[in-house]
This record gives structure tokens, C-alpha cells and sequence, in this order.
């Protein structure tokens, strides 16, 4: 057997690169299996194989008169952005993907997206919301509406409780971000509302390494600027390291977000009640009201028994739009993929709004949700509000 | 000519190996021709550490450091109108500045202190890369479009690894490379004798940052986008580190073979879904086996098998022996 | 004044922690001379193996630690006697091959707390987590206070075992002079044995205090090592009550720079880093080296 797989082999390469299946659609994708990201990568390589075998359950995708079964070939990155880059490019060259997935992570999605250029293949990413991402190439997508919006999403969000009476302006900020791409670009976010609304200060900003081991000494500077809110955004084990040591110090503020941290089920059992009524803001939450998200929330713990986070709604989502835009475009041929995603509109999607597309630059603009948590572990949406399945709480209630 | 064969026995195979790489191009894949790539450029950073590292006995784990510098060099000057070719000597001469700045004051340090010292560099320029504004912070930076030239960046890889293992060849084979071999053997004695330890070590340190630089200038252009995770990793440092260890410190294949067998496994396990996950235990399991086994790494093995091989043949002579390997 | 007072007081308290993790790190450099890399593993399955046992019995973590040490102390042992008893020892100090021999224990370390628990952040939770105690116009976490009373209490009972004990005599004398040790009748591999031993039960204990700290993953560990080295070094890698001054004297200079300047926080780490590198160049002894240097001067008066 062995010895047939080397004949094979010589043949193949002698003969040249092998005539490839034409009846079916070779999606490539190049994810953080392992690694730094290897949490959120793996739940991104599951909703991606789900999505996939859902189609392929169903008998294939429709692409013109034929019904094409679809053949996932995913890679791992192990975080390594030069290995992205180059793993992208042996899924176009070498496996002939029609299409490729894009990795999770804005770092390894940028060093992804300058393949897709130079060999004219759509890519859509549904990892990573870097807006520096987007606009250079035509080739490039991405599902994850941009960070600064998230961060925008929040600042309206708080700017409608100050008109509800809840808050009163002026308030100042607390403006704290993790030493990475995304905390900058929530930075940005923050900083851009406050220019065009008087009635906020940022009154003290500083960033913080991840997996910093002591924030006593960020926290006390938080403490001395005496803000009225509190705006970070950090990755889970930051989240928790600091949010124990601002609940030991006995900080407070009106209102407090770790960016889309604080809702996660593992940040509940790390820090209990001391996350109630912090509010996250993310592209995605299991308790937006539409049927088709109650549909795809059973179907998902149905088949994974995992309750899905964000990361698999998008993740999912993406490779849904993706072969949605095959399906439009009725041919594997790049630039009709190319120009279906371009114009696609995805309804009855799972994302809020129900409705995906992408704009100009490539990247998607959907409406963030605000979710807070609430006391007994419950967690409700906020925003938007038309979608909202309860109140917001403002202030936060003080605990003395 | 057999003189100079009998100096330089691999000289045959270095030169069958240039010219594999050199041919590459005509018959390979794309995928093969990133793989080659890949190995040159680690072959670049091993053999360049070894200079210090091997040979000198001044093992530094901050060698990220120089490819970060050659690669941010590359980036900004790019972004403000350079031809990427003429961003590469500038990179190298900052990294040649830079090294003598950190090797003034760690160099009077021996040993693992030096050691720990240049980890501390290392990292401190990472944390520092991270928080400046004009390097792009954590965010990284993009190389301007049409900078992009496969073809000619490989040639240029390649060319810098043979042009790295030409010059270490050339500069061990001479009083300086003697110099070296004493100050890793005994360094007061290297003294004593007449060798400026710290002029000589500065020497090899800022030839070996120039051409670590380059490469990473190299890479920059490769992969057109660069962050501080992705050039100034602590990680990259003990890679760097790792390669020449397992093939063989202080010898001229050694970093050759080290970095040959770093990027077959690198190709090898990301290919295997099975072996994916313990990629790990492979990369430390290897490590354990080599510095508890054959510190001498793969060269040493292969020639305690050749001593053995000699010992079984008692008509064959053992300074024939010797030089077969 | 306040300020001071509170700053001071999380300096000392930060100490503790950092003293904690940098004393496993030390026994096994004071005997051996060997840099063991593989001490941020040993913290991290550490952490893993309090938090299964917190999992599984409920067992809280500072008390887990009687159950934790030992079972550390015997895994050092064995490390000690697959791998690191075979390491030729050069009389000119600690070697590079020990070094990578332990980096490379601690990548396998890694891939088997991966294999085992996955990539998923893990912590602890306990009633006491989130409790802080009012104190002189701050407030400090209870299990910081704790972790520092168990720095104090390790210090206390290494040096104890230290002066008062045939082991701690034939430690010291191993790690002054191993061949004259041995010329004396100690068994110079059994004490390499037993500090090692020492030296990851340290690690162990470590590990299980910061898991009452910190959420982790497989990765966990990597900035507490980086961050021991400097104290070490700092400590003059000889005493462990210098690894205490250097602790000290890290979180103070932390604490205060953040306080009373307005450098960016996220440049701390560059600051032991920096301090690191000027402590070898400038006094390699470390701050006892410096109190023994100015200390001769003073006498040459």
C-alpha cells in the first residue's frame, strides 16, 4: 500500500499537477488551531467544519445547474502570522482552492491578506475587524464589522442612557486598552465620539501588555482620576486579573465595559457577582430575538452539545456567506465569487440586523450588540433596542 | 586543488547545494520555493549567530532583535519612498550599531550571564517597539504596495545565505577565526595571549547583526506586513538559538543542518492534522534528546559514528578517518 | 502622605508574589548553577493540578498546597534523576545545555497540560477571592495578603532548614565549594537531588498561589519567569534573603514609576528588563555584591 502511495506520487509529479475534481468546491482555510489564539481558533475550526457539513449533509451546494459537494481543506497556523501567510498561498497554489476562509486574529489576518492579491482569489475573513485590513485589495472580505464601531456601538449606547436620564453628562473616562491592534482601534472609536460629543472627557488613557501581572499600579491611576465611567478592552485573563484587583481595591464607576469581554461564561466563574452589570458590546450575541438565531443556537448545541459564543455565530455566518455567494455567482470562477460577495445581501442571517453585506472596503458594517449582565447570573441585551430583551441599568448600583 | 579540498571537504557539496537552491526557481513549485525560502532564511540567521554563538562561545538569546531592526529599517524607509534593495545596508548598519551598544557593557559578562543579559535586551526592545507610535505600536506596519517581488526576493535569500556561510567560512578559516575558538575555549588564556577578547568579540557580533538584518529586511519585503510579535518574539530568538545547538555549534554545517531539519519539521508537522497538536512535545522532546545525548548536536553524532566506524577498521588509518568527516 | 503609605503597601505585598515565584527558581541556581526554564511549566501544572483538585473536591487551593508540594517535590526528584543527573557539569559555572535541556522540558510541559485540559482559560474561584481588607486608608485582596504571608513563612522556614539542619549545611557547603563538599563526606548528588526537589515543590507552591490570582491557560507563566530572572539577579542568586531584598526592591520601583511618574504603564516590563541588564553589567553580585563593595570601602577607610 505504501509502495503504491509512492508510485502514486512519482506519477504525480511527473505527470505534472494532477487534473482536479471538477464537480467540487475547494474552500481553503488557514486558522490558530494552536497557540496564542487557540482558544477562539478552535471553536472557529468547529463552526467552520459544522457549517460546511450542514451543506454537505444537505446534498451540496447549487452552483448553476449542478449540485457541488464542498471540500474544506483547514490548516493550522499555530499562530504564527509568516506561517498564515504562507499556508494561504499553498492553499491557492498548490490545493487550487476556489476560495479561501481567512485565520482569526487581526495580526494573522493581516499578514493572510496580501496573498489573495496576487493571485486573484476572493478571501473572506470572519476573524478579525482591523479596519487596516480592509480597502486594499478587491479580493479581500471580511465579516467583522470594524472594531471602532464597536467601540462607537458602546458610546451611543451610554449616550441614550444619558437621554433616558439615566447618566448625566458631563462624564469623564477612564479609557483603558490592551497593547494590541484591537485596543487601539477601540481607542480610536472612543476617542472620535468624544470629539463630536461635548459632553465626554477622556480623561485618563493608558494601555497594558497583555498578561501583565500587576495592575495595582494601573488601577491606582485609574483610581486617582476619580472618572465617572470606566471604558477597557482586554482579552479574557487580562479581564479577570484586573477586574479581581479593581473589585479588591473597591473601585466604582457609573458604568463599566471591558470592550466584548464580560459576558463570557468563564469570566462568570472566575470573578461571580462582581460582573454584574458590567456591559460588553460584540458582534454577536445567542440572545438576539430573530427565529433564525433561536434555530441556529439548537442546531448548534445539537451537533457540538456547545452553547454558541460569537465566535461560532461568525465564524459560521462566514462560511455561510461565502457559499452564498457561490451560490449567486453559479460558477467556481474567482471573479464572479469576487463580484457576488461585493454585492451580496444575506438575509435572515443570524447577525443583528439580519442582513450581511459588505461595504466598499470590503469589510462588513452590521450593528453591534450591548449586552449586560444582570444579578443571579442572567444576562440581557440591551441594544439595539428594538432587539432588546431587557433594561439597561445605569448607574451601576453601589454595593456599600 | 586538493589542497584547497582537503581545507574545505564540503566545499563539493556547498556548491552542489548553492546551485540546487539557485536552479530552484526553473523547476519547483511555488509551494517547494517557499519551503527553500524559509530554509534560507533560517540558514542565514543560524550560520550569522554562530559566528558569536558556535564559534565565539557567547551564546546570546536577542537575536530577534537584529531581524526586527533589518525588517522596521526595511518598512519605514519603504514607506518614505526607498527602493527596498537600498533599505537593506542601512538596516544592517543600525543592527551593527545597535550590537555594539548592547555588547560594550554585556560583553565583560561570561557565560550564562551574558546570556540572561541578552535576554532582558531582547525583550526590553520588544516592549519598547510595541509602545512607540512611529513604528506602528502593536498594530505593525505594511509594506507600500508594488514592493512585492517573489522571484527576486528568493534569489536574494538565497544569495544572502550562501554569501553568510561564504564569509564564516572564510572569516573561521583565519587568525580571526582562531580568535574565536580561543575565547570560547579560555578566555583569560585567549588573553594572554595577545587576543582582545572584547574588540574581537564586538567584531562577530556586529557582523553577524548586519546579516541577521538583512534577512529580516528580506522578510519584511517577503511577507509585506510586520508587527513586534511576528520579528521581535522571544521565540524567534530561542529558534534562532536552537538550530545551530541541534546540528552542531561552532562548525560550519552545523547551522546548515539545523536549520535544514527546523524547516522540514515546521513543513512536516503543520501538514500532519495528527502530529499538529504535539508539535510541542517534538520541538522539546528533540531538545532534551540532544543536549542530554549529543550536545555536539548532529555533526557530533555523526562523528562519534564515524570514530566507531574507524575503531571497527583498525587497517585504515584514524587521521583518515578523521578527515572523511 | 496617604499615597505613600498605599503605594508602599502594595510594593510590599507585590513582593510577596514576586518573591514567591523567584525562590524555587533560586534553590535549584544556588546548588546546581543550572537556570531552570522549566520553572514556568512546573508553575503552570501547578496551577492546573490546584485547580483540578479545587474542580474535583473543592479543595482550596492554599490548602491544596500540602497536597501539591510534596507531589512536586517527588516530580523534581525523578526530573533530577532521568534527566538532569546526566548533564556533564562544567566547573566554569552553569551551562547553555542545561538551559536548553530544561526549555525543552518546558515546551513538553506545555503540550501536556494542552493534551490534558485544552487551550480554555481556567481560574478559581473562592469566597475569599474578591474580599479585600481596609487597611491605613487602602484597600488590599485578601489573597495577596495571604500569598505574602506564605513568602514570609518560605523565607522563614528556608532559611530555618538552611542554618539549622544537616541538609541545609551540606546545601550551603554544596553550593560554596562542590568538591570540597564532597572531600568533607557529603553526598554531593543527593543534595543536587533533593534541590532540585526543593526547587520545583517551590515552583509548585508558587503555581498554586497564583492560580488564587490569576486566570491561566498552557501558556501561563512565561512573564512570572522573565520577571524571576531579574530578581534573581537582582538578589545576587546566593541567599534567599537576597531573592526577598530583590523582590522588594522590583515591586517598589514598579510601584512607585507608575505613582509618581507618568510613564506608561505598559512600559513596566521594559523597566525590569532594563534593570536586569544594568544589574549584571554594573554588579553582577547583585544588591548583596553592591552592600559587600561599598561595604569594603567603607572598612578601607
Amino acid at each position: 500500500m505504501v509502495r503504491l502511495t509512492w508510485c502514486g506520487a512519482l506519477a504525480v509529479l511527473l505527470l505534472g499537477p494532477p487534473v482536479r475534481a471538477q464537480d467540487e468546491i475547494r474552500i481553503g482555510a488557514v486558522l490558530p488551531v494552536t497557540g496564542k489564539e487557540s482558544k477562539i481558533g478552535g471553536a472557529y475550526k468547529q463552526a467552520t467544519e459544522l457549517a460546511v457539513k450542514e451543506i454537505n449533509d444537505a446534498g451540496g451546494l447549487q452552483v448553476g445547474a449542478k449540485k457541488m459537494k464542498v471540500n474544506l481543506s483547514l490548516l493550522d497556523d499555530t499562530s504564527d502570522p509568516a506561517k498564515s501567510a504562507q499556508l494561504v498561498e499553498q492553499l491557492i497554489t498548490q490545493n487550487k482552492s476556489h476560495a479561501i476562509i481567512g485565520g482569526y486574529g487581526s495580526h494573522l489576518v493581516q499578514a493572510q491578506s496580501v496573498v489573495p492579491d496576487r493571485y486573484g482569489v476572493p478571501f473572506l475573513s470572519g476573524g478579525a475587524g482591523a479596519t487596516a485590513i480592509y480597502g486594499r485589495s478587491k479580493w479581500v472580505f471580511g465579516t467583522l464589522s470594524p472594531v471602532e464601531h464597536l467601540a462607537e456601538t458602546q458610546m451611543k449606547f451610554l449616550d441614550d442612557l444619558v437621554k433616558q436620564g439615566k447618566l448625566k453628562t458631563p462624564l469623564t473616562i477612564a479609557l483603558i486598552t490592551e497593547n494590541t491592534e484591537h485596543g487601539n482601534d477601540y481607542a480610536k472609536g472612543v476617542n472620535d465620539f468624544v470629539k463630536t460629543h461635548p459632553g465626554y472627557k477622556v480623561a485618563i488613557a493608558e494601555k497594558f501588555e497583555l498578561n501583565t501581572t500587576d495592575y495595582r499600579p494601573l488601577l491606582q491611576r485609574v483610581a486617582e482620576a476619580k472618572t465617572d465611567l470606566f471604558l477597557a478592552d482586554s482579552h479574557l485573563e487580562d479581564f479577570i486579573a484586573m477586574h479581581r484587583t479593581y473589585t479588591q481595591m473597591g473601585l466604582h464607576h457609573q458604568m463599566l465595559t471591558h470592550g466584548a469581554r464580560g459576558s463570557d461564561t468563564a469570566a462568570r466563574k472566575a470573578l461571580g457577582p462582581a460582573t454584574d452589570y458590567i456591559f460588553a458590546s460584540g458582534w454577536w450575541s445567542d440572545l438576539l430575538p430573530y427565529p433564525q438565531v433561536k434555530d441556529f443556537n439548537a442546531r448548534y448545541k445539537k451537533e457540538t452539545g456547545v452553547e454558541p459564543q460569537w465566535y461560532h455565530a461568525m465564524a459560521y455566518e462566514t462560511v455561510r456567506a461565502l457559499l452564498t455567494a457561490i451560490s449567486k455567482a453559479g460558477s467556481l470562477e474567482p471573479e464572479k465569487i469576487r463580484a457576488a460577495l461585493a454585492n451580496l445581501k444575506m438575509e435572515k442571517s443570524i447577525v443583528p440586523g439580519q442582513v450581511l453585506y459588505f461595504t466598499k472596503t470590503g469589510q462588513a458594517d452590521v450593528p453591534f450588540v450591548v449586552t449586560q449582565n444582570k444579578p443571579g447570573g442572567k444576562v440581557d441585551l440591551v441594544w439595539p433596542k428594538e432587539d432588546a430583551t431587557g433594561q439597561a441599568v445605569a448607574p451601576i448600583p453601589t454595593t456599600k | 586543488m586538493t589542497a584547497v579540498l582537503r581545507r574545505h571537504p564540503m566545499l563539493p557539496v556547498g556548491v552542489a547545494f548553492g546551485a540546487f537552491l539557485l536552479l530552484a526557481p526553473v523547476f519547483a513549485e511555488r509551494g517547494t520555493e517557499n519551503d527553500l525560502w524559509n530554509m534560507s532564511f533560517f540558514l542565514v540567521l543560524a550560520a550569522a549567530w554562530n559566528l558569536l554563538g558556535g564559534f565565539a562561545g557567547q551564546v546570546s538569546l536577542g537575536y530577534s532583535a537584529f531581524v526586527g531592526i533589518g525588517a522596521y529599517t526595511t518598512v519605514l524607509l519603504a514607506k518614505a519612498g526607498w527602493s527596498p534593495w537600498l533599505t537593506l545596508p542601512v538596516g544592517a548598519a543600525l543592527a551593527a550599531a545597535f550590537s555594539v551598544v548592547v555588547g560594550l557593557p554585556t560583553f565583560r559578562l561570561r557565560g550564562p550571564y551574558f546570556t540572561i543579559a541578552t535576554i532582558g535586551v531582547g525583550e526590553a526592545v520588544r516592549v519598547i517597539a510595541s509602545g512607540l507610535d512611529f513604528t506602528g505600536g502593536s498594530s505593525g506596519l505594511r509594506m507600500p504596495a508594488g514592493t512585492f517581488d517573489f522571484t527576486a526576493n528568493y534569489y536574494a535569500m538565497v544569495g544572502l545565505a550562501l554569501v553568510t556561510l561564504a564569509l564564516v567560512a572564510w572569516l573561521t578559516q583565519h587568525a580571526f577565526g582562531l580568535a574565536l575558538e580561543a575565547i570560547r575555549q579560555d578566555i583569560d588564556g585567549a588573553e594572554a595571549l595577545g587576543v582582545n577578547s572584547t574588540q574581537v568579540k564586538l567584531q562577530a557580533h556586529a557582523i553577524s547583526s548586519a546579516l541577521v538584518a538583512v534577512a529580516g529586511g528580506l522578510f519584511a519585503t517577503n511577507f509585506q506586513y510586520i508587527s513586534p510579535g511576528s520579528v521581535f518574539d522571544f521565540r524567534l530568538s530561542l529558534t534562532i538559538v536552537l538550530m545551530p545547538i541541534v546540528g552542531g555549534m561552532g562548525t560550519l554545517t552545523g547551522p546548515v543542518l539545523g536549520a535544514m531539519l527546523f524547516s522540514y519539521l515546521q513543513i512536516k508537522l503543520l501538514a500532519s492534522p495528527a502530529l499538529r497538536d504535539s508539535y510541542l512535545f517534538i520541538y522539546g522532546g528533540l531538545l532534551i534528546v540532544v543536549m542530554l545525548f549529543e550536545p555536539k548536536g548532529i555533526l557530533g553524532l555523526w562523528e562519534r559514528l564515524i570514530a566507531l566506524w574507524a575503531r571497527r577498521r583498525p587497517e585504515q588509518p584514524v587521521a583518515e578517518a578523521r578527515r572523511a568527516s | 502622605m496617604q499615597k505613600f503609605v498605599v503605594v508602599a503597601l502594595n510594593s510590599l505585598l507585590a513582593a510577596g508574589l514576586y518573591a514567591t515565584m523567584s525562590y524555587g527558581l533560586a534553590v535549584i541556581y544556588g546548588v546546581m548553577r543550572i537556570i531552570n526554564l522549566a520553572h514556568a511549566g512546573l508553575m503552570m501544572l501547578a496551577a492546573y493540578a490546584t485547580w483540578a483538585l479545587n474542580d474535583r473536591f473543592a479543595l482550596d487551593p492554599f490548602l491544596s498546597m500540602v497536597v501539591v508540594a510534596p507531589a512536586f517535590f517527588l516530580i523534581g526528584m525523578a526530573l533530577y534523576a532521568t534527566l538532569i543527573r546526566w548533564l556533564p557539569r562544567s566547573s566554569a559555572g552553569p551551562s547553555m545545555q542545561s538551559l536548553l535541556l530544561l526549555f525543552g522540558v518546558w515546551l513538553v510541559l506545555q503540550n501536556l497540560a494542552y493534551a490534558i485540559w485544552g487551550g480554555d482559560t481556567q481560574s478559581i474561584l473562592t469566597p475569599y477571592t474578591m474580599e479585600s481588607v481596609s487597611f491605613l486608608g487602602g484597600r488590599f485582596g485578601v489573597p495577596q495578603i495571604l500569598v505574602f504571608v506564605a513568602s514570609i513563612l518560605s523565607l522563614v522556614g528556608l532559611n530555618l532548614v538552611l542554618r539549622r539542619t544537616y541538609l541545609g549545611k551540606a546545601i550551603r557547603a554544596v553550593t560554596q565549594n562542590r568538591d570540597a563538599s564532597m572531600l568533607s563526606g557529603v553526598n554531593a548528588g543527593q543534595i543536587a537531588a533533593v534541590a532540585f526537589g526543593i526547587g520545583t515543590a517551590f515552583a509548585a507552591m508558587a503555581g498554586s498561589m497564583l492560580s488564587t490570582l490569576y486566570a491561566f491557560t498552557p501558556d501561563f507563566g512565561r512573564s512570572f519567569l522573565l520577571k524571576a530572572f531579574c530578581i534573581i539577579v537582582l538578589g545576587g542568586m546566593e541567599s534567599f534573603t537576597g531573592v526577598a531584598v530583590g523582590a522588594l526592591v522590583l515591586a517598589f520601583i514598579e510601584n512607585f514609576a507608575s505613582a509618581y511618574t507618568s510613564i506608561p504603564v505598559s512600559y513596566q516590563d521594559a523597566i525590569s528588563f532594563t534593570l536586569l541588564v544594568v544589574v549584571l553589567v554594573a554588579a553582577p553580585g547583585g544588591l548583596p555584591g553592591l552592600w559587600r563593595m561599598l561595604d569594603r570601602r567603607v572598612m578601607a577607610r
